[in-house]
C-alpha cells in the first residue's frame, strides 16, 4: 500500500515506544475516568438511570480517547536516511517532514515531568526556520541520546551554510 | 544622501579600560595584522539623547508661543514637566556616556568584535561568513551630528543583530564595505563596492501606495466614531449629548491614528531606493531618519511578490523577502525589497535576485476536486519549479507570488487534515527563515504530492551540493550579475524599464 505518508521505499519507520501511549492513557483517561465515576455516582444517588446512563456514555468516550490515543501512538516514527531524516506524526492531522542533515541547527533532547515519570524523552530538531515541525516524541532515553549524536556527527559532516 | 560635515573622526586609541582580558587581548596583537580596539565617536551620548533633545526643543518652544500669547496657565506645572524632562535627559546622556566609555570594536580577520557594558561586561563577536546583512542607520539627530549606527545581523534569535552606536558615517561607511567584502572572502583594504540604482520609488506613487494599503476594515473603526454621532444625535429618543460626544471623540481619535500611521510609513519608506552592487541589494530609504541595508543576494532566503486588490488597477506591487537576520520587531520594516513599483519591474526584479527567470515558469494547480476543500481561490493555487527555484502563486483578489531557492530550503514538509486526505488532496510545505515569505504548493493530489515532496528533497540535496562546491567568492554570491544567464545583464535604469525585459502579463492561472 502506497500512501503519501508511506516510509521511503526501503526504509521503514522506527516506531516509538509502548510507554508514550501507556504515558498518554494514564495521564489523560485516568482523571476522565475519575471525573466520569464520580459524577456517575453522584448522578446515581438521585436517578439510577442517569447515573447508567452517564456512566455508559463516559465509558463509551473514554474507549474513543483510548483507541484515538493508540491511533496517535502508532502515527509516530522516523527514519534515517544518508542525506536527511524524516520524521512522521499524526492520526488525524498527518504531517511528515524531511530535515536534511546540513540544515540541523540544533538537536534538543527534553523530557517533561510526566515523560520523566514514564521514562520517556522528547528529540526535537532545529532549523533556520522557525516552521519546522520536526520532533520524536516517546523515545526511550537511551534511544534518543543514541540518535542525537548520530544527528550531530551527521549534521556537522554535512554542515552547509545557510 | 546628505552628508553633513562631520566633526572629526574617533581617534583609532587602544581602549584604556580596566577589564583585564580586554586590556590583555588589545596588547595582544593579532598575526600579521594587528588590529587596534577602535572607539566610538565622542558626540555618542548626545545621539543617546536625541529624542529627549527633540521633546525638550519642542516644549520650549512651545511654553514660549504660550507666553507671547499670554495663555500660559499656572507655572507649577510647567516646572515639573521641566524637572522631568532634566531628568530624562541626564539618564540618556549619562546612558551615551557610559556606552561611550565602554565600548570598543575591532575587525579581526575573521570576526568583527563588540565589547561593551559597564558592569556587565560582554563580548559580542560576529563571525564574518556568518554575516547576514549590514545596515547604515541614522536616526534623525545622529544624522544632524553626521554619526550613524552599524547594525550587523546574524542568523538567529532577536539578539543575535549586534549594533555599534555612535560612529561617524564615513567611518560607519567603510566598515561595511570591509564588513561585507571580507564576508564574501575578499582580502582586507576592499573599497566600497559600486553600485547600480534599479529603482526609486517616486513620491507620488509611495503616498499612494501607502493610502492604498490604509483601505481596510480597520478603517470602519474611524467611521464608527461619526455613524455613533450622527445615530445619537437623530435618535427618536432625542438627541444623546455624551454619545454624540464620545461619537466625535472616537473620530477624532482615529484621524490622528491614521494621520500617524501615514507619516510613519510615508517617513520610514521615503525616497525608497532598490540598487544593486557586488556586495549585494542595497535599500536606501528615510526622510528624517535614514537607513541603508546591504543583504548579500545568497543571503536572501525566500521572496514574496504581492499585489493587494487595491494596487492591481495602477499595476503596482510590493516585494518582501526573508532574511535569516532580520527576525526582531527592530529589523521588520526591513524585509521590504520595494514597497510599491510597477508590476513588470517587480517580476524583473524577482528573476533578478533568484538568478533565474521566476515568471515563466509552468504552472501546474491542484486538482477540480480540491474546489470542495477551498471552494474559489482553488483555483488561484498552482506551483512551479526547475531545478534552481521553486514558485508557488496564490490568492484570488490580493495576488502572491512566493519564490524560494532550493539552495536555501530549510526543510519540507507534507501534511494532510482530514477533510484533505477524504479528498485525497495534500500540502506541500517548503520550510524558510522567519520572515513575511510562507512557501507552500496547498491542496495537490496526494500521490502527486508525495512526489513533489520527494523531488524537492532531492533539488535541494544537489543544490547544496553545488553550491558547497563553490567557496564565497564575490564573484559567486550573486552569480546573476555576470552574463550567461538568460537574463539581461544591463539591468534597466532608474525607474525605466529594462530593454529586453520578459514581457509582463502573461500569467497563467492553474
Amino acid at each position: 500500500m502506497t500512501t503519501p505518508f508511506a516510509p521511503p521505499a526501503g526504509t521503514e519507520w522506527v516506531r516509538v515506544s509502548r510507554r508514550m501511549r501507556t504515558m498518554r492513557r494514564t495521564t489523560l483517561l485516568g482523571p476522565a475516568l475519575i471525573l466520569v465515576g464520580a459524577s456517575a455516582g453522584l448522578l446515581a444517588a438521585a436517578s439510577a438511570v442517569g447515573g447508567a446512563v452517564l456512566g455508559l456514555v463516559g465509558l463509551v468516550a473514554l474507549g474513543a480517547g483510548w483507541a484515538a490515543i493508540g491511533r496517535n501512538w502508532r502515527s509516530w516514527g522516523y527514519a534515517e536516511r544518508a542525506d536527511d531524516l524524516l520524521v512522521t506524526h499524526g492520526a488525524l492531522f498527518k504531517k511528515l517532514t524531511v530535515v536534511p542533515y546540513g540544515r540541523m541547527q540544533l538537536v534538543d533532547v527534553e523530557a517533561g515531568p510526566f515523560e520523566r515519570l514514564f521514562g520517556v524523552v522528547t528529540v526535537k530538531l532545529h532549523t533556520a526556520a522557525a516552521t519546522t515541525d520536526a520532533r520524536v516524541a516517546g523515545l526511550l532515553p537511551a534511544d534518543a541520546l543514541a540518535l542525537r549524536d548520530r544527528l550531530t556527527a551527521l549534521g556537522e559532516a554535512h554542515a552547509a551554510g545557510l | 544622501m546628505p552628508d553633513p560635515p562631520a566633526p572629526d573622526p574617533p581617534a583609532p586609541e587602544p581602549t584604556t579600560t580596566d577589564d583585564p582580558t580586554l586590556a590583555a587581548s588589545a596588547r595582544d596583537p593579532g598575526p600579521g595584522d594587528p588590529p587596534a580596539f577602535l572607539r566610538l565617536h565622542p558626540l555618542t551620548p548626545v545621539a543617546y539623547a536625541g529624542r529627549v533633545i527633540g521633546l525638550v526643543v519642542a516644549i520650549v518652544v512651545f511654553g514660549h508661543l504660550e507666553q507671547s500669547t499670554g495663555t500660559r496657565g499656572g507655572s507649577s506645572s510647567g516646572t515639573t514637566t521641566l524637572v522631568i524632562l532634566a531628568a530624562l535627559l541626564a539618564l540618556t546622556l549619562a546612558r551615551g556616556t557610559v556606552a561611550y566609555l565602554t565600548t570598543a570594536y575591532r575587525l579581526e580577520p575573521s570576526e568583527f568584535r563588540v565589547d561593551s557594558g559597564l558592569f556587565r561586561r560582554q563580548s559580542k563577536r560576529v563571525r564574518l561568513n556568518r554575516l547576514q546583512s549590514v545596515d547604515v542607520l541614522q536616526p534623525l539627530t545622529a544624522r544632524v551630528l553626521g554619526l550613524a549606527e552599524l547594525r550587523l545581523s546574524t542568523a538567529g534569535t532577536e539578539k543575535a543583530s549586534v549594533r555599534v552606536r555612535y560612529v561617524s558615517h564615513p567611518i560607519a561607511q567603510e566598515l561595511r564595505a570591509e564588513l561585507l567584502g571580507r564576508s564574501a572572502g575578499a582580502g582586507p583594504g576592499v573599497a566600497e563596492a559600486p553600485e547600480r540604482a534599479l529603482y526609486s520609488v517616486p513620491p507620488g506613487q509611495l503616498v499612494g501606495a501607502v493610502l492604498l494599503e490604509l483601505v481596510s476594515w480597520r478603517l470602519l473603526l474611524v467611521l464608527a466614531g461619526p455613524i455613533l454621532a450622527v445615530v445619537s444625535t437623530e435618535a427618536s429618543s432625542g438627541p444623546h449629548p455624551a454619545a454624540t460626544g464620545l461619537g466625535v471623540g472616537l473620530f477624532l481619535y482615529g484621524l490622528i491614528v491614521v494621520a500617524h500611521f501615514i507619516w510613519r510609513r510615508v517617513t520610514a519608506l521615503w525616497d525608497f531606493t532598490v540598487a544593486e552592487s557586488p556586495d549585494g541589494v542595497r535599500i536606501r530609504r528615510g526622510l528624517l531618519a535614514t537607513s541603508a541595508q546591504t543583504v548579500p543576494f545568497d543571503r536572501i532566503q525566500a521572496l514574496r511578490l504581492h499585489q493587494p486588490l487595491l494596487f492591481r488597477p495602477f499595476g503596482w506591487v510590493t516585494v518582501r523577502m526573508n532574511v535569516a537576520g532580520y527576525v526582531g520587531r527592530r529589523e521588520a520594516g526591513s524585509t521590504v525589497l520595494v514597497p510599491v513599483a510597477p508590476r513588470d519591474f517587480a517580476e524583473w526584479l524577482l528573476s533578478r535576485v533568484a538568478g533565474v527567470d521566476v515568471v515563466h515558469l509552468p504552472l501546474t494547480g491542484p486538482p477540480r476536486r480540491a474546489r470542495f476543500r477551498a471552494p474559489v481561490w482553488w483555483r488561484a493555487q498552482a506551483v512551479a519549479d526547475n531545478d534552481e527555484i521553486f514558485v508557488s502563486h496564490h490568492g484570488v483578489f490580493s495576488r502572491t507570488i512566493d519564490v524560494v531557492p532550493h539552495q536555501r530550503t530549510q526543510s519540507v514538509g507534507l501534511s494532510a487534515g482530514p477533510w484533505q486526505r477524504a479528498l485525497g488532496l495534500a500540502t506541500v510545505q517548503l520550510d524558510s527563515t522567519r520572515g513575511p515569505v510562507r512557501i507552500r504548493a496547498r491542496f495537490r493530489d496526494a500521490g502527486e504530492a508525495r512526489a513533489l515532496l520527494d523531488l524537492q528533497v532531492d533539488r535541494g540535496a544537489q543544490a547544496r551540493r553545488r553550491a558547497s562546491g563553490r567557496p564565497g567568492q564575490r564573484t559567486d554570491v550573486a552569480p546573476n550579475l555576470g552574463p550567461g544567464n538568460g537574463l539581461p545583464v544591463d539591468g534597466p535604469p532608474v525607474n525605466g524599464p529594462p530593454g529586453d525585459r520578459p514581457t509582463p502579463g502573461t500569467r497563467p492561472l492553474s
